[in-house]
């Protein structure tokens, strides 16, 4: 792997510095429901951004999940904006935000956690072919750091992220500091193992995309914050997902307490050298 | 349980109710600890989009104050798209029913103004058609209209929300002054009538006479050139506002309607 399979997110702090002197990255993330006005000024900025790099459109909004169904809306926001910048990648999460309560639909704005049941792949699976065949291209799905979980369970994590590729096409966005935070909320003995023994039961060839972070302990729980840097542990999980998934991009993620661009690109070369 | 109960379950629990009907796997304190790690990051969203939109009301009542009412209005309106940019469009009249807030009787109208400046920030992007001013020369006004750039709004307000908004955006000095001037208003019940408009990338609030503020009703309301010069009135100088307009970028062109 080298620099151009490695990117950062692409956030307000750095705008002007990373712009008027493009460093050579692999690609920018950016969130893309940050993106859906009609205009100003940072669309204009993604649209700058596009002229120096590959986009890679992040959703945190989709709600896939959700058995509230997908927003029209949204998705026609979506539309528009891979219309507009022709990402490199685009990507969502397997959670769910919106739910119908009296009152009308809420969407939580949060990455809430789906039980992995047939029932809730069938959902999975549903809405990821309503976007892929509105997109008219395939997506990538994130698997979660989640705070609870359901005792309602049908398979595996690794087994639902295996048969929602399979049954829809989509690709996996791994994120292994989500890995390890979930490993470390549970207690795990060993977190890296723990984590590694997720990787491993992944059929090779679904993951398009890795996703490194830092997380923060609170004493109560572990927090994927993305407000640090990479922790060892999450390296370590990280070099041993590509030797079993591939060379495939990897995204440093830092979205609070964003630090100065250096650090940013300090990280960024870290995973750049992992395979030289 | 089908998934949708489960995540209503899921999501009143996140609001305070019980988390039995959840169904989760977690009990007793880590179960607490995993849905506060929820609420927290709600409760920070919340304050981070609201921050935002609401700059102005946001300084007016302090950052801790702020939060708590974006908590509260969190609760009372949730978002309903997964865009937060697009939540908070009742947050003015909130404000404006919210009984802690009645010694603040000019919140409400300063929430309106942030928010017709977020909306304007976030509008469709667009130029000057040079061409299309020719018209003004060759057709009859009265198949003119005058198109102000998209998200262009105006605010009339009982309260100095120009004055205040403004006020705000100052340090030293010159704040000092400005909300001296900004209380004599409130004491002597000046109110603004506000322009808001692109200008570049940033929104801009004008405070508007009244016959500016006619001249720019009718251009929103869609009126000819014709009759939005019989409302405005004179002394109104079209002239000058079109120089004015030009040259901050409030005209998007001028068009004919069909005969």
């Amino acid at each position: 792997m080298n620099d151009t399979c490695v990117g950062i997110g692409l956030r307000q702090p750095h705008y002007a510095e990373l712009l008027n002197a493009p460093p050579p990255l692999g690609f920018v993330e950016v969130h893309s429901e940050n993106f859906f006005a009609d205009g100003g000024a940072a669309l204009a900025v993604l649209h700058r951004a596009r002229e120096h790099y590959p986009v890679s459109l992040h959703g945190v909004g989709l709600a896939l999940g959700s058995a509230a169904g997908l927003d029209p809306w949204h998705l026609d926001r979506l539309a528009r904006l891979v219309d507009g910048i022709e990402p490199v990648r685009v990507s969502d999460h397997a959670c769910f935000a919106r739910a119908a309560l009296p009152g009308g639909v809420v969407h939580a704005n949060d990455l809430l956690p789906i039980a992995f049941t047939d029932a809730s792949l069938a959902l999975m699976v549903r809405h990821v072919t309503q976007v892929q065949e509105r997109l008219g291209r395939a997506m990538l799905v994130e698997n979660l750091s989640s705070y609870v979980s359901f005792t309602d369970a049908a398979m595996s994590e690794p087994e639902f992220f295996a048969q929602l590729c399979r049954r829809s096409g989509c690709g996996m966005l791994l994120d292994v500091n989500n890995l390890m935070v979930n490993a470390l909320n549970a207690g795990a003995s060993d977190p890296v193992a723990s984590c590694c023994a997720f990787v491993d039961a992944l059929p090779t060839g679904i993951v398009g995309e890795i996703h490194v972070a830092g997380y923060c302990e609170t004493g109560d729980v572990v927090i994927d914050d993305h407000g640090s840097r990479v922790r060892p542990e999450v390296w370590a999980v990280c070099a041993h997902a590509l030797r079993r998934h591939g060379s495939v991009p990897v995204l440093v993620e830092w979205d609070t307490d964003v630090p100065a661009l250096d650090v940013l690109l300090g990280e960024a070369a870290h995973a750049a050298g992992m395979h030289g | 349980m089908d998934e949708a109960q489960r995540q209503q379950a899921l999501l009143r629990a996140l609001s305070g109710a019980g988390i039995d009907a959840a169904g989760l796997r977690e009990h007793g304190a880590r179960a607490a600890r995993g849905l506060e790690a929820y609420r927290a990051n709600a409760e920070e969203i919340a304050d981070r989009a609201l921050a935002a939109a609401f700059a102005t009301v946001r300084a007016m009542v302090g950052p801790d104050d702020f939060k708590r009412l974006a908590r509260g209005f969190w609760h009372a309106h949730p978002p309903r798209r997964g865009d937060l940019g697009e939540w908070g469009d009742t947050f003015p009249d909130w404000l404006h029913a919210h009984a802690g807030l009645a010694a603040w009787p000019y919140l409400a109208d300063c929430a309106r103004l942030d928010l017709a400046l977020h909306r304007s920030e976030r509008a469709t992007d667009a130029t000057l058609d040079a061409a299309s001013l020719a018209l003004l020369e060759s057709t009859d006004p009265v198949r003119l209209h005058l198109q102000l750039v998209p998200g262009t709004a105006l605010l009339r307000s009982a309260w100095p929300v120009v004055g205040i908004h403004r006020a705000h955006q100052l340090e030293g000095v010159a704040a000092d002054q400005a909300f001296a001037a900004v209380r004599a208003a409130i004491a002597a019940q000046l109110g603004d009538d506000a322009l808001v408009v692109r200008e570049g990338w940033r929104a801009v609030a004008h405070p508007l006479t009244d016959i500016e503020a006619r001249w720019t009703h009718s251009l929103l309301t869609g009126a000819n050139l014709d009759a939005a010069l019989a409302a405005a009135g004179t002394p109104f100088d079209f002239s000058a506002w079109l120089q004015t307009a030009i040259r901050r970028q409030w005209l998007k062109g001028v068009v004919a309607a069909d005969d």
